[in-house]
């Protein structure tokens, strides 16, 4: 069989630059790829990049408001740091347990005992405060961040200064009500359950490909600029206050509405403006639950990706038979 | 009550393979592959990588059904390649970009890190 050269390949370069990197957001475009990849990795950052969240939860008492569930599936949403969940096993895969949490390679146990004392107040238990981790490598975000806040290795503009720094409310309790539970947390991915989603938010948008008609825009008078530039529902445009000009201010705030084009149209003009989106350039806005950095998953995610394409290989086996099969 | 477990959906089953095909009877040099436990996100990369290969004449894919965790690639290739081949080449190819993009990530990164120290 007639086999093209080797080293043949059609694979692509794909380019990218950073806008915008905090520990929680991202932005930042990516060119010179299709919109399949930009979408796989969206998908994959979503509901394939594993983190670890709480898994099954034995109360051991629980005189509060809200049922036993109901703090489970509570517990269960809290983000833990994550940043070790791409090392750690599965405990479905684990051979070393049977996933009860004795085992160090799979899970992380979680302990939270509280009680109201008879002090008139409400007591609010707290991801911060009462959930203790025996790993501090998985332990709530908003305890990793107070714990960062101390040594000092957070800017303090990153931070929200009025945010509430409370944590995450559990349950409230009462005076003389108890709630007392072991936790196992274990590693997951969010296609299983959104708990384990690592991600907030990830989407992405084509890049805008704005092209002025500037002899049909002169053409135009300074309140037909003006009325047409204000025809976009969002802030696209702009005109020059010294040469009367129209330019494109921001393009990315374009949102694909044609409101511009109609308009032109309503004034006579067609042509006066041409939108396309480019096919291979894409703008991506990344926002994590804390339970890894944007960073983090970003790269974990085109891990996964290349893990999941290595998994889709012919086997040998299959390889063969194919070959033998294009030969009869 | 009898909806099917939450891993089925990602859990090869034990005895099945990860990937089958099946050559088509009538046509030569089609084939369709049978992804098990996979979807939109490894169906469709593969199928717009399949359309830059020149010997592919047909790449499509499919997920039969919502709840059959599986997707179904369909390729057929002018006489010179086969449908394994262009679909060996199409996984490598993507495999290579990934890890191209993977450095240019790190790179920028630092860059990124580099443009922020210099304070703009």
């Amino acid at each position: 069989m007639e086999r093209p050269a080797t080293g043949v390949t059609y694979q692509r370069f794909p380019r990218v630059k950073i806008r915008e990197l905090k520990d929680d957001y991202a932005k930042f475009e990516l060119r010179d790829t299709c919109a399949s990849m930009a979408n796989a990795l969206r998908r994959v950052m979503i509901a394939e990049v594993p983190t670890v969240a709480i898994d099954l939860v034995e109360i051991e008492s629980n005189s509060s408001v809200l049922n036993d569930e109901f703090i489970a599936h509570r517990l269960g949403l809290i983000p833990l740091t994550s940043s070790a969940a791409m090392g750690m096993r599965f405990s479905r895969d684990c051979d070393a347990c049977d996933g009860d949490g004795s085992c160090e390679h799979c899970s992380v146990e979680f302990h939270l005992a509280a009680r109201a004392t008879d002090s008139g107040q409400t007591l609010e238990v707290t991801s911060t405060k009462d959930l203790r981790s025996t790993d501090p490598k998985v332990c709530p975000v908003d305890q990793a961040r107070e714990y960062q806040q101390a040594l000092g290795n957070i800017d303090p503009y990153d931070g929200d200064p009025q945010g509430d720094h409370r944590g995450i409310l559990i349950v409230k309790l009462r005076r003389g009500q108890e709630l007392r539970l072991r936790a196992i947390a274990r590693k997951g991915i969010g296609k299983d359950h959104a708990k384990w989603s690592p991600a907030a938010t990830v989407t992405f948008m084509y890049e805008p490909d704005i092209r002025i008609n500037e002899e049909l825009m002169e053409t135009l008078t300074l309140e037909e600029k003006t009325s047409w530039v204000e025809s976009s529902p969002t802030k696209v445009f702009d005109i020059d206050p010294n040469t009367q000009q129209v330019v494109v201010s921001d393009p990315e705030a374009y949102t694909y509405d044609d409101e511009v084009i109609k308009k032109a149209e309503a004034m006579g003009k067609p042509g006066l403006i041409e939108i396309n989106a480019k096919e291979d350039s894409f703008v991506f806005t990344v926002e994590t639950t804390g339970a890894l950095t944007a960073y983090e998953l970003i790269m974990n995610a085109i891990t996964v990706l290349r893990q999941k394409l290595d998994a889709v290989r012919l086997q040998d086996d299959d390889a063969d038979l194919g070959e033998l099969g294009a030969h009869l | 009550m009898n909806a099917p477990d939450r891993y089925e959906r990602f859990v090869v089953p034990e005895g099945t393979k990860k990937v089958s095909f099946e050559k088509d009877t009538k046509i030569m040099n089609a084939a369709s592959f049978t992804i098990e436990r996979e979807d939109h996100t490894v169906g469709n990369i593969l199928r717009m990588q399949l359309h830059r290969d020149p010997n592919v004449l047909f790449a499509g894919y499919k997920l039969p059904h919502p709840l059959q965790y599986k997707v179904i690639v369909r390729i057929h290739t002018a006489s010179q390649s086969s449908p394994t081949q262009a679909y060996t080449q199409a996984i490598n190819d993507l495999d290579k970009e990934l890890e191209n993009l993977k450095q240019a990530f790190e790179d920028e990164k630092n860059r990124h890190e580099e443009r922020m120290k210099q304070g703009y």
